[in-house]
């Protein structure tokens, strides 16, 4: 079995850094913090009935899941009708992370969210979301929500009715008071009572959101969300991504082709191509040019750009400096280094118009990685 | 409320705002027990209780396909635009999505063939002058043996809507039309005309419709979801 994929920036530290583990074993212990009646109802695997308020006590991990990835994928292979989709592909997402799952149409990210969910059989190797498999643990399914491209609406139902339906199938405590929020955060409290066959796409998709996270699952598979959504929208989608995962620590596994919006959203990010994982880390890591901090400085005379390379190549935090431009290129051995560089810069008394991080965009690294595969390479 | 029942209501509550499965079921509903109640007067010659065996055979295919028009909407359209694929992913289990379902399609389709019967009823008075008498048996048929019925071919046509790709599901809609025709032409064959409503009877319907029913559980429970996510369009 392959070793799990570990972002470099949590590499050596546990894969379960952001949980505070508190465990509450009665009513009694966590009484002092919420309502009798809301006590009565808790348990350590049913979470939901705490208030937002109490985020450490809404996000307590059972002492069994201490130390769980909210996801695991572990040498996962899988074939339809004698071709490979999946080959050997292993990765682990923390809990509370926004993850993106990227690749091309048919490399196999609606596959593995599908085996994860439990509605595909691995052909081979293991999969877990909070430890669990959820191809037939009904507990673990509560506390997972999907979104896929079918937002999972009737349209002859109301908006209010489609997400009191859910709150039934969830187990939904308050749903009503559930239901209202959720309207109002997607900006559809005012047609809440109207058909959603009468929606625009981007309601639907709005509604969708909603759906998913009615329940307060800790996990939430979110497929192309933004799909069919005007900018607005997407930024709506966005922002509510990134409070979900803020605000009520969800991890978020994230299937898009919106490139710039994974790279606004996602802390860390595979990309699928030819049936395997070509890249899976941070999105800062993954980014910086050439995976080594580098810094472009731009001079007020370019063309003292060639002595100034001069200048700071001999420095022992500068592995290499060139023209970039009107601009100088450098790239350093400490990503804190800059200050330093601009430093000696001064000194020797050129004058620096502007200083900036050089990285690459999200989309020429996955370009480049999904290039390959294509070219055989 | 249990989930079932959170599954059946609001399978009910789709069937009645679908505007073309009711007017479909409506016409069904009004225009085969018109044309059956002919053939049933011209069979019974005025003797009451053949009038009542036909009218309770008639009622068992038009159950069947009432069943039939309901389940279109209920498993093959989620099936279609993928809502079931949503509906897989909730702690709920497969039997038990299924099981709401049948139920929520059984009621509307049970209203509609009481509907259906009403008609039949007037019409065959109508036509031959005979009154039909609220007989235990006919009551019983229409309290316990229809509703089994429906519940049967529900269960059976949404597992095999779920279970099969959609070019199979239009095969099985065309099997479906001649199997219809089957079951008329054989209930009429198990009920000779003359013979009227009898226990025996309504008690080996009840048996087969039992039977269909666990049959149709037993299918619900050999489907998988990889059969079913693998067959959405």
């Amino acid at each position: 079995m392959p070793d799990l994929f570990i972002p470099s920036h949590t590499r050596g530290q546990p894969t379960q850094p952001t949980q505070k583990l508190l465990f509450f074993t009665s009513c009694e212990e966590i009484y002092p913090y919420v309502s009798h009646r809301s006590c009565g109802k808790y348990s350590p695997h049913n979470p939901r009935y705490l208030p937002h308020s109490l985020s450490i006590l809404h996000r307590a991990v059972p002492e069994e899941e201490a130390g769980v990835n909210a996801v695991e994928v572990r040498g996962l292979s899988r074939s339809f009708d004698g071709r490979e989709i999946l080959r050997d592909v292993s990765f682990a997402v923390g809990h509370g992370e926004i993850f993106g799952y990227l690749g091309p149409n048919g490399a196999g990210k609606t596959t593995t969210i599908r085996i994860l969910l439990g509605l595909l059989a691995p052909g081979a190797g293991e999969v877990r979301v909070l430890g669990r498999d959820l191809t037939a643990d009904d507990d673990a399914r509560a506390r997972v929500g999907v979104l896929f491209e079918n937002n999972g609406l009737a349209d002859r139902m109301s908006a209010a009715d489609n997400l009191a339906y859910y709150a039934g199938l969830y187990g939904v405590d308050d749903p009503a008071e559930r239901i209202d929020e959720l309207l109002t955060l997607v900006d559809l409290a005012d047609r809440r009572d109207d058909p959603v066959g009468t929606f625009s796409t981007g309601m639907k998709r709005k509604l969708g959101i909603a759906r998913a996270i009615l329940h307060r699952p800790e996990v939430v598979f979110l497929d192309e969300p933004s799909s069919g959504l005007d900018p607005g929208a997407q930024r709506m989608v966005r922002d509510l991504i990134i409070e979900l995962s803020r605000r009520e620590e969800m991890t978020v596994f994230l299937n898009s082709h919106h490139l710039d919006e994974v790279q606004r959203v996602c802390s860390t990010v595979a990309i699928l191509a030819g049936g395997r994982i070509r890249a899976f880390d941070s999105v800062t890591n993954l980014t910086a040019a050439s995976g080594r901090p580098a810094v472009t400085v731009a001079l007020a005379d370019p063309g003292e750009r060639a002595r100034a390379c001069e200048t700071v190549e001999g420095l022992p935090f500068v592995t290499g400096c060139e023209p970039d431009g009107d601009a100088l290129h450098c790239t350093l051995a400490d990503p804190g280094a800059t200050p330093d560089l601009v430093a000696t810069l001064v000194g020797a008394n050129f004058r620096i118009e502007e200083v900036r991080r050089s990285s690459r965009s999200l989309e020429e690294i996955y370009l480049e990685h999904v290039g390959r595969v294509e070219d055989g390479a | 409320m249990s989930t079932l029942a959170v599954i059946a209501r609001r399978e009910i509550r789709l069937a009645l705002r679908n505007r073309s499965a009711l007017i479909t079921a409506f016409i069904f509903s009004i225009w085969f027990p018109v044309m059956s109640a002919l053939s049933i007067a011209v069979g019974a010659d005025g003797d009451a209780a053949a009038v009542t065996a036909g009218i309770a055979t008639i009622t068992l295919p038009v159950a069947v396909f009432l069943g039939y028009i309901f389940c279109a909407d209920a498993f093959l359209r989620e099936k279609r635009d993928g809502t079931i694929e949503t509906l897989l992913c909730a702690p709920v289990s497969l039997q038990r999505l299924w099981e709401g379902k049948a139920a929520g399609v059984t009621v509307p389709a049970y209203l509609m063939m009481l509907l259906s019967a009403a008609v039949s009823i007037a019409a065959i008075s109508g036509l031959t002058g005979v009154s039909i008498a609220a007989e235990p048996l006919l009551l019983l048929h229409f309290a316990a043996v229809v509703p089994v019925w429906i519940a049967a071919s529900a269960g059976l046509i949404g597992a095999a809507q779920l279970a099969l790709g959609m070019r199979e599901n239009q095969i099985l809609g065309f099997v479906f039309i001649f199997g219809f025709i089957f079951l008329i032409v054989l209930f009429q064959q198990i009920v000779p005309a003359g013979s009227g409503i009898s226990a025996a009877t309504e008690a080996v319907l009840a048996v087969v419709g039992l039977a269909l029913l666990a049959l149709a559980r037993f299918i619900a429970g050999k489907v998988t979801k990889e059969r079913i996510v693998r067959t959405i369009p």
